[in-house]
């Protein structure tokens, strides 16, 4: 994958960080001065339980072309098991979202700790990559845009069309 | 297809017998819990007008008990009526319920989710050989070729568990496991084939959300669809919000879908729904070993977790 | 002299609009079922099935923009929609109950505020109805006054000739217009012999009679008889030719969005539900009730018409079964 050609766009990443750990991670990374790419955005949430699937749903019918979602390690959850809960729902999300025919390469988990700044450079940079060389997600954009066919009014493109047949 | 293949397709699955004997013991424990007061109603079927079809109906009164049956058209999942969103119902007093197989794992699940309390609901099993699919030709018998897709693969045949089982199976022929065959199809395809498919299905949906009302477990008073501020999914029937509406209610059935094929019945837009609770199902038994059962269970796979449990997708 | 056309006219009239740039809508295959759809070309349409949806979004959409708004440094920036970019359409092979809604429609579209949007689209669009020589065990049309031969609703006219073809009756100056546009795809015959239409319709309703009753039983136990096993969805009325309820909700952000106006069922829970919290119909069977009083009582009472043309689709894909011309009997015999 890395030798694959680079599309020329900037990628949207949301991430949905949890605020006790991945957030502090990210916030030491910048305090750090670490280069990471600015296209990421940043979400915090009190925890990863809380991140909602239809969320990152959300986040790719708004435009996202890549997800991240991090957050404590096991065992560090400041609500002690929220991320073990969201480990599996997330599990189940995936292969729902895969299975209707999303690419999961855009979409990353990561366990970030408050002490690993380096690692959410690394998550970060790698997701935006990789994300590079998909090129942007267009099924999503194509799909917000589109009407039933009753909503719809004439257009040129309808126009040509019918000058086709 | 051959003569011989074609033959068998119009074999009857069952005989008058069968649905005679179920309708006789249905009515039988209707009228007597009617009769000694144990319940104030009972679910069940009821023939309708259209030659071939049944509807659901509550009874109250021991004379209306003979106008109970059981037959190849008693399609619906009558756990529906005992969930919270169907108050009119509950508030009549003790219920009896007739109960398929199917819908028998519904009501564990609303039994293991508090929703209904074992001890204050009579339930009257039947052994069901299968149910016609939507849009079967109603005056044909129940064959391999008007069967429901669900019912090819059933395992609960008996719902084991009931207070009372009204009727017997007959023998139960092998029948082509169509809706796995169409999964593993599915499965097959590239994520932009699936893509495809779906989104060619989801264009047609038009929110009438029958898929939402009839199933037992979209109990919720607040829908997530529902809500407007903040606009969780977008409510308007177009492409977008659909497939969006679609995803979410695979979601939050996941872990506790019964697997009784409501929403693929009763889809105008022939969605074939079940097939994304199918998948859910299965990938929870694979990671969790989580299937939906017979006997209510303490908590369903995303209510619980285990320090062991799979994180390989995880950075 | 009676006109009449061919099937393979028929397919002929459809590419030839086509190519003058109209839209035709009509019966075409999505999957197992046949919908309204805009055809791509004569061959798509579908002649002997009845549609799943009603043709009624043809002109009410199940989901249309009706403004768009989106704020910019010289302040909110909201625009309309461009009526006049609204399709000239032919809406072919249309069932006669699907075509005698829509002069149902007009009512209500065009009484106290017009609706433009309807308006628009039914100024512009061109009704070829068909008769039926098929029906099944929910069809009730002759149960409401009309018939697998009614003409009401049609421009033009179409009725199965014994032989193939179709026998075609002018009804309307657009229909006359349409005819004149393609006169080489239409012939004279003299002998053109009628197939028989479809039987079993249903036995004429005393539709008065059930309003006289309706009048006086608002409150009558026989609703909670019929609508306590309803199960609350829309798919009775999103179905029905006739049901026209709509909500208009706004989507986007603050900065950047639609106003869309989108189909509406009263047999949702939230239909009637107050910013309040209170729901003047907070049982499934008030809201049945509704139903049947909006197509039976209210509707007559305000344009003199029927909001029911019998297709037969509500009593198809109920989940629960509930069958309403079996509810219309009931009513007329309890009106006796």
């Amino acid at each position: 994958m890395h030798h694959s050609k680079k599309h020329a766009f900037e990628p949207k990443i949301v991430a949905f960080v949890c605020t006790w750990c991945t957030y502090a991670g990210a916030d030491l990374a910048g305090t750090s001065r670490l280069q990471y790419p600015a296209n990421v955005r940043v979400l915090k949430f009190p925890c990863t339980g809380r991140i909602d699937p239809v969320f990152i749903l959300r986040a790719f019918q708004k435009g996202a072309d890549g997800v991240l979602v991090s957050g404590c390690h096991p065992g560090d959850c400041h609500y002690m098991a929220g991320n073990l809960h969201a480990r599996r729902r997330f599990a189940a999300f995936r292969t729902l979202i895969e299975f209707v025919g999303v690419d999961l390469d855009r979409l990353e988990f990561s366990w970030v700790s408050a002490a690993e700044g380096g690692k959410w450079v690394e998550v970060v940079t790698e997701l935006t990559n990789r994300i590079l060389t998909m090129g942007p997600l267009e099924e999503f954009k194509a799909l917000e845009a589109e009407e039933c066919w009753s909503g719809k009014l004439d257009t040129p493109e309808l126009q040509e069309a019918y000058n086709n047949i | 297809m051959n003569k011989s293949a074609q033959k068998l397709d119009v074999t009857p699955l069952v005989d008058e017998s069968y649905c005679a004997a179920a309708t006789q013991a249905i009515r039988c424990e209707a009228t007597r819990l009617l009769t000694e007061g144990t319940v104030a109603a009972v679910i069940g079927y009821q023939a309708g007008r259209r030659k071939g079809t049944a509807m659901p109906t509550i009874v109250s009164s021991p004379e209306k008990a003979a106008e109970l049956i059981f037959s190849s058209a008693c399609v619906n999942n009558l756990a529906l009526y005992l969930t919270k969103a169907k108050k009119e119902v509950r508030g009549k007093g003790r219920l009896a319920i007739v109960a398929k197989g199917c819908d028998m794992r519904a009501l564990a699940g609303l039994i293991a989710e508090s929703q209904v309390k074992r001890d204050e609901l009579v339930i009257i099993g039947v052994a069901c050989a299968g149910v016609y699919a939507s849009g079967a030709d109603r005056a044909a018998p129940l064959t391999n070729a008007t069967i429901a897709r669900k019912c090819r693969e059933c395992v609960v045949h008996l719902p084991e568990g009931a207070d009372l089982l009204a009727g017997s199976l007959p023998q139960q022929p092998m029948l082509t496991p169509l809706e796995s065959q169409e999964l593993a199809r599915l499965e097959a395809l590239t994520p932009a084939g699936r893509w495809a498919f779906w989104k060619e299905h989801f264009s047609r949906c038009v929110r009438c959300m029958a898929c939402r009302q009839v199933c037992p477990f979209c109990y919720c008073e607040q829908c997530l669809c529902d809500r407007n501020r903040p606009q969780a999914l977008e409510s308007t029937p177009r492409p977008a919000g659909n497939m969006a509406w679609h995803i979410v209610r695979a979601m939050h059935l996941a872990g506790r879908c019964a697997g009784c094929a409501e929403c693929e019945r009763v889809c105008p837009m022939d969605i074939p729904l079940n097939l994304l609770n199918r998948k859910m199902a299965k990938e929870l038994k694979e990671l969790y070993g989580y299937e939906a059962g017979l006997q209510p269970q303490e908590k369903g796979p995303l209510a619980e977790y285990k320090d062991t449990d799979d994180q390989s997708f995880i950075k | 002299m009676p006109k009449t056309i061919t099937e393979h006219n028929l397919r002929l009239l459809i590419d030839s609009l086509l190519k003058d740039r109209f839209r035709v809508v009509g019966p075409r295959l999505a999957g197992a079922m046949a919908l309204y759809e805009p055809l791509a070309k004569g061959e798509e349409l579908v002649l002997d099935q009845l549609p799943r949806r009603s043709a009624k979004e043809v002109f009410f959409p199940v989901c249309e923009n009706i403004l768009s708004f989106e704020r910019t440094e010289a302040g909110l920036q909201v625009t309309d929609v461009d009526l006049s970019a609204m399709s000239e359409t032919v809406l072919v092979g249309v069932r006669p109950c699907d075509a005698a809604a829509v002069p149902v429609l007009d009512e209500v579209f065009s009484w106290d505020y017009k609706d433009e949007f309807f308006l628009e689209r039914r100024r512009k669009t061109t009704i070829i109805g068909m008769a039926c020589t098929k029906s099944d065990d929910a069809c009730f049309c002759s149960a409401v006054g009309l018939s697998p031969g009614e003409t009401k609703g049609s421009d033009l006219f179409l009725t199965p000739l014994l032989g193939g073809g179709y026998g075609c009756q002018v009804l309307t100056d657009k229909g006359q217009q349409l005819l004149a546009r393609y006169p080489k795809l239409f012939v004279d015959t003299v002998d053109a012999r009628l197939a028989p239409l479809a039987g079993g319709t249903g036995d004429r309703l005393d539709l008065k009679r059930i309003k006289a009753w309706l009048d006086d039983n608002f409150e009558s136990p026989l609703w909670n008889d019929i609508a306590e096993r309803c199960a609350g969805c829309g798919a009775c009325a999103f179905l029905c030719p006739a049901c026209h309820c709509f909500d208009i909700n706004d989507e986007g952000t603050t900065e950047l969005g639609h106003r869309r106006k989108h189909w509406d069922a009263c047999g949702f829970g939230k239909f009637t539900n107050h910013a309040s919290g209170h729901n003047p119909r907070d049982l499934q069977n008030k809201r049945y009730r509704n139903r049947i009083m909006h197509k039976f009582k209210y509707y007559d009472d305000k344009f003199g018409q029927t909001l029911c043309t019998g297709c037969g689709r509500c009593i198809r894909h109920c989940p629960v079964g509930i069958d309403i011309a079996a509810i219309l009997r009931e009513i007329e015999s309890r009106s006796q």
